[in-house]
Parts: structure tokens; sequence; C-alpha cells
């Protein structure tokens, strides 16, 4: 398949971004994981912690005891700075790759080519759900590495899942950002629409047991398939599976409304 | 099954839903082994006609077809022989010439090596350097390279020379004329008649989307009106000149008469002016650029 290249080519002119934001991410969770041995054990730090109003406990997953490595990763990481970066690392990516690329003028050579513009679609998202996994890989790694120098503890099986379900939560917002930008030539539109999805998610999932009007709405949340606490308590199966069906509909999505219109060209 | 027309368009009409009527009802056929030249002033449709040639977009009335595949219901196979310039082109500015000319023979899954170290040669290419470093000329002949490099038999090239010097220019349209003569086709826009009178075998013009004359170039030439400036010994009287077919007398100072005249009144002019002495008789050669813009002239006064 011709589309093969664009795979090829979008995987490789991303290169050094790439690595860019696996270093960073790296060092931030070393820099997380170091705080640990002096805060592991502290009874006094998780009665603090009781003490906080109850919508920031919620927001902020204080919910277990921080004080051990399960609890203390998902508090500090995995309940909103992993997601946070996964997802603005997969939408600057899902809007770069089409949107942007649209709007550069860049698009019109590429589907004048014996192209189909669903393969491309279609390319374009597969580099992105690469680069996602590549991304988690090295959290996943990271944590591993880091985990007997700071005695964190992390349950490996967990841990698994709980990278899983960064992985999904990016490539959903990130194929999500495709679609839009399938749908209409904006790289406004395309950051906006997931990004909004994105904090809607997160507030919801986090508040919806404190406003109970929230509560009938957790089902639109893609934080709350995953949830908030994976390495204490483990990730939903289910909740991996609808958030995947949602990216797989999405990318879709993307296939199709990428065929139905004119091309935006300079 | 009969040998279908490199590019045939029927009623071919877009409308945006701005409402502007970009092309209108475009009936066209272009036959293998032909030279192009698709005239038109910026924003008459050229670009337009193109894009829906290449299913870019889309037409909101009429189809249209490249080498027999409609461009709607096969569109891959109408683009698969097909080699195409933007008349705005926008390369991958971090690769190199080399890199970017690669992804592309590999996204089109063919390519004939020899023939595109042929063409790099013939106009000079630099590959080596990343693009954003190059000039505009220069990606341009990157642009012409990509087009030509897989030996197809429709090439679409929208105002291609922009930004060529003379020198790339010359070895431009000698690649025209050898694909023509191998019989391929060539489909060249243009707002200048310059630019394609010297390989273009039919000329279409167009003007605010709708296609105003088809015709030879030679037939075109021969409509041209010429300038001519007759410097007579003692002034004469113009009307024994206006009275001729197609003839009209712009201008008489003392002795000097200016007409326009078509090729067709050339004799007669001749003999007219023959009647009295002469001083000076000067006829510019045809312009084709002053047709065009007869033509256009001629369309507006027709609205």
């Amino acid at each position: 398949m011709e589309a093969a290249e664009l795979l090829n080519r979008g995987l490789r002119d991303r290169t050094r971004a790439l690595i860019g934001w696996c270093l960073g991410v790296a060092a931030y969770i070393a820099l997380i994981a170091a705080i640990f041995p002096s805060i592991e054990g502290e009874a006094n730090f998780d009665e603090l912690v009781q003490d906080y109003p109850e919508a920031l406990k919620s927001l902020f997953g204080f919910s277990g005891n921080i004080t051990s490595g399960p609890g203390f990763i998902d508090t500090e990481l995995f309940n909103l700075m992993l997601p946070l970066l996964a997802i603005v690392f997969a939408i600057n990516l899902g809007t770069r790759t089409l949107a942007g690329e649209e709007e550069a003028g860049r698009l019109e050579l590429l589907f004048a080519y014996p192209v189909r513009r669903r393969d491309g679609v279609a390319a374009k998202g597969l580099a992105l759900g690469i680069e996602v996994a590549i991304f988690v890989v090295v959290v996943f790694l990271a944590l591993l590495v880091l985990d007997p120098i700071f005695g964190l503890d992390l349950p490996l099986g967990r841990l698994s899942g709980a990278v899983v379900g960064l992985g999904l939560l990016g490539v959903l917002h990130g194929w999500l950002s495709l679609a839009v930008g399938a749908a209409h030539p904006s790289r406004a539109l395309a950051i906006a629409v997931p990004a909004v999805f994105a904090a809607f998610s997160f507030l919801v999932n986090g508040l919806h047991e404190l406003a109970s009007w929230l509560d009938p709405f957790r089902f639109l949340s893609s934080f709350w398939w995953i949830g908030q606490s994976p390495l204490a308590e483990g990730v939903r199966g289910i909740g991996l599976v609808v958030v995947g069906l949602a990216s797989v509909v999405a990318l879709g999505a993307a296939a199709v409304l990428i065929e139905r219109r004119d091309l935006e060209v300079p | 099954m009969a040998e279908s027309s490199a590019i045939e368009t029927q009623g071919l009409s877009k409308t945006y839903p701005n409402g502007v009527r970009a092309l209108v009802d475009l009936d066209l056929r272009v036959e293998r082994g032909e030279v192009f030249g698709y005239l038109g002033p910026n924003g008459a449709g050229k670009s337009t006609t193109i894009r829906l040639l290449l299913d870019l977009i889309r037409p909101t009335a009429g189809r249209a077809a490249v080498n027999g595949f409609d461009t709607r219901s096969s569109g891959v196979d109408s683009r698969r022989r097909v080699g195409y310039l933007p008349g705005d082109l926008r390369l991958n500015d971090r690769l190199t010439g080399r890199e970017q000319l690669d992804s592309l023979a590999r996204l089109r899954g063919s390519a004939d090596a020899a023939l595109r170290d042929r063409l790099v040669q013939r106009f000079d290419c630099i590959l080596d350097r990343p693009i954003r470093e190059l000039s505009k000329g220069n990606r341009q002949k990157l642009g012409v390279v990509q087009a030509f490099m897989h030996r197809p038999d429709v090439l679409i090239l929208d105002e291609p020379t922009g930004g060529l010097d003379p020198l790339n220019q010359e070895e431009f349209r000698q690649v025209i004329r050898e694909t023509a003569a191998d019989g391929r086709t060539v489909f060249l826009s243009s707002h200048s008649l310059d630019e394609v009178q010297h390989t273009a075998d039919r000329v279409g013009i167009i003007r605010s989307g709708r296609l105003i004359d088809v015709d030879s170039v030679g037939s075109l030439r021969e409509r041209s009106l010429r300038h001519i400036e007759i410097t007579f010994a003692v002034p004469v009287d113009p009307a024994s000149f206006d009275g001729l077919d197609g003839v009209r007398v712009q201008s008489t100072e003392d002795g000097v008469v200016r007409l326009s005249a078509p090729e067709a009144a050339m004799d007669a002019v001749v003999k007219v002016a023959a009647r009295h002495q002469l001083v000076d008789f000067v006829a510019e050669p045809a312009d084709l650029e002053e047709i065009f813009l007869e033509l256009y002239r001629e369309d507006d006064g027709s609205r």
C-alpha cells in the first residue's frame, strides 16, 4: 500500500520531537519518584490530606493513602499529570498531521497522488498510535527502573494496565483531533474540540460523586472509564474496551469525513 | 475499447458554498499527444478546473474523466498515470530535495530512477540541501521533476514556469515538446499566452468560470490585429483605409497614420498605402497577448 510511505514519513519527520517528549516525561517521573522516600509512611501526611476540601480531594484523587508507593504515584502521576501529558502530546500530533498540513497547503500534492484519502488518514492515525505507544512504553520503563531505586513497590500487572489505559486515553483524544480535522480544515477546532472534551472528562470524573447532577454524565467521561487510581485499585477492563472502541469510531469517522469534502488549498 | 481522451469533461461546474460560480458548464476534450494551453486571468477558474480534474475538490454538477477514469468514482485510477505540478507548490521544508523526491516516488509506488536522474540533471536541481533553504525557482524545479519522473500519460501543470529562470523555462518547453512527441498529453494553465504559445497546439480561454474560446495557436495568431504605422511624404486622407474590412484607423497626425488590421487585410492595406509616396511602414508582429485582451473585451461587450 502506497500510504505506507505516509506512515514512514510521518514517524521519521517526528523523531526529534518524540525523543524530546519521551526524555521530558521520563525526567518528570524521576523527579516525582525521588520525592517519595521523604513522605513514605508519614502518617501525618495522610491526616493532612484528609483535611483538604472534599472537592479538591475528589478532583485530585487524594483517596487512599498517598504515603504508599501505588497511592503516591496514582495521585501525583496517573490521576492528572500523565493523562494530561499524553493527551496534549496526542492532540498536538493529531492536529499537526492533518489540519496543520492542510492549512500549510501540503495535502494538495499528497492527495493529487494516487492515494485514497481514507488510506492517508488511516496511515496518519496509525503513526499517531505508534507514537503514543512509544510514549507510554517510556512511562512504563521509567517507572519500572525507578521502582527499586525509590522503593515504590508498584504491582507489575496494575502498572501494565495503567499504562495501557494511559495510551488509550491519548489515542482517543488524538484520533478525535484527526476526526475534527477531517470534518473541517481548521487547526483551532482540531485542538479545541478534543481539549474541551478532555477537560470535561476530567472534571466530571473528579466531581460526579459530589455533584449528583453530574453523575449521569460520567459515562461520557473518558477519564471515568479508565479510573482515577489504576495502581491502587486497578483499571477496569470494560473501561479499556469502551475507550478503545470509541477511539476506533473516531478514526473511522475521520476516514469517512475526509472523503466527503473539498480539500482546502492555498 | 476505443482509446479514451486524455481529459474529458461534461458540464463540469463548481459553485463554492459562498455562492461564487468558479466554473460553469465546462465541456472540454483534450486528446492524447496534445499540448493544451488553458488560459485566463487570475481567478478565472483555471485552478478550480485543475483541482476538479484531480478530485481535490468536488463538482457541483457535471463530470470529468482523466485517462478514461471518472475522477469521482475511480479517483485513484484517474490519478495513477498523472503528473501534477500545483500552482502554489508546498513541499516538506525539512527534507532535502533528494529525500522529498524519494518520498514522493515511494508514495506513488512507481518511479523511473534513470528518468528522474536525467530530469534532475537537465534542470540542475539542488538535492542535498533542505528545501527550506531553497529559492522559489529551485523548489519549482523539484516540483517539475516530481511531476515528470514517473513518466505519466497526462501532465497537469498549473502555472508551471513561475520562478524558473529563462534557461530553465527553455528546458521546460523542451521537456513538454518531448512529452507530446511521445504521445503523452500536457495540460498547461497560464495567465500569459506568451508562456504557452511556443508549446501548445490548442488554447482554451477561460474567463469568469466560462470557457469562451478554444482555438489553435496558429489561428489565434491569424485573428490577431497588427499594429501598423505608415508615414507618408504628404498627409493623406485616412478614409481610404477605413473602408477596408476589419481595419480601424487609430490616429492621424500630419503624414503619420496608425491602423490596426487583421492578417487577412494586410494585402489591401499595403496596396492602398502604395498609391501614395511612403517614408516609412512599420507593422508590429502579432502580439498574442493582445488578442487575448481582445477576446476578453469581446466577451465583456457581449454581456
